[in-house]
């Protein structure tokens, strides 16, 4: 995908990613950040401490929120930063989908930057995570 | 409700202490599985030395560094942000210093947890200059379940 700063306007949203992450790509996750809480991959353990099942970890989601904005940006230039904040958990092959907007569009210092909000939603359609994002376009 | 504030001098004085640098490097293993980690498929390509590479890579040198316990203050903790920041894109095979630091320590009184402390620490990336490449950052939030309305957030 080819994203023109030209034309981007506050308000334009980015293209919903579904998502339905597995258990395989979350042990996947615990086994890159060398982390192993049961609860992330044991459904008895996450019932032992009170949840309905496993839950997707939240630095997953920080990357989650990274390749909407990367899918949806493309070559046009690269993500400078990326903020979850996390409202709620989300359970393990539960769908999600990644929501975006342009906030604000802007030249600083000479370069061309846009803010993203973003979310992501669960099967409720409750925001399970508030996001943050800005982008900096190729000269 | 404790009767006094749980954060003392010694608490406070953590904040900004830089633990003890050490080296990572943007591997090509460790970018490779991080992108796989979170887009579910295997690179088509394969960069060059010097190549920028999408950030991803940075979950791989969180693995690199080990990050200083927080003090427990109040029984049960809670992730409730994270962050990647970065000043210019990775590059591959390039190495950097990276130091653990708490940026901040606040306390919350109410809310979802009741009384609650956050605390706010990120591991800063520097390249062979000094400047700072990328941070990651996340906020943890220590509360007592007796207090907190509901489990809100992320372990």
């Amino acid at each position: 995908m080819t994203v023109a700063f030209g034309a981007l306007r506050e308000g334009d949203e980015l293209p919903v990613l579904h998502l339905q992450p597995s258990l395989g790509m979350i042990i996947r996750h615990c086994a890159l950040q060398w982390t192993f809480p049961a609860f992330f991959y044991d459904p008895e353990a996450a019932k032992a401490a009170g949840m309905p099942g496993t839950i997707i970890p939240g630095p997953f989601k920080v990357g989650l929120l990274y390749r909407a904005v990367d899918e949806w940006l493309g070559e046009s230039g690269w993500i400078r930063q990326v903020r979850a904040a996390h409202r709620r958990p989300d359970q393990t092959n539960n769908p999600i989908d990644i929501t975006g907007r342009v906030a604000r569009v802007y030249e600083e210092g000479g370069a061309k930057r846009a803010d993203l909000e973003l979310a992501i939603i669960n099967i409720e359609g409750q925001p399970s995570v508030r996001g943050f994002a800005v982008v900096e376009f190729h000269q | 409700m404790p009767d006094q504030s749980l954060l003392t001098d010694e608490v406070r004085a953590m904040v900004g202490r830089e633990s003890a640098s050490g080296a990572v490097e943007v591997t090509l293993r460790g970018w490779r599985h991080a992108v796989e980690v979170y887009t579910g498929e295997v690179p088509s390509h394969t960069p060059n030395d010097g190549d920028p590479v999408s950030g991803y890579a940075i979950a791989a040198l969180e693995t690199d560094y080990e990050a200083t316990e927080l003090p427990n203050l109040l029984p049960n903790s809670i992730l409730i942000a994270n962050q990647w920041e970065f000043e210019r894109p990775l590059r591959m095979g390039e190495t950097l210093t990276a130091f653990y630091r708490l940026v901040d320590v606040n306390e919350r009184f109410g809310g979802r947890f009741g009384y609650s402390i956050d605390f706010r620490a990120e591991v800063v990336y520097r390249d062979a200059a000094g400047a700072v490449v990328a941070r990651s950052g996340r906020t943890m939030t220590q509360y007592d379940p007796a207090e907190a309305r509901a489990a809100d957030g992320e372990p």
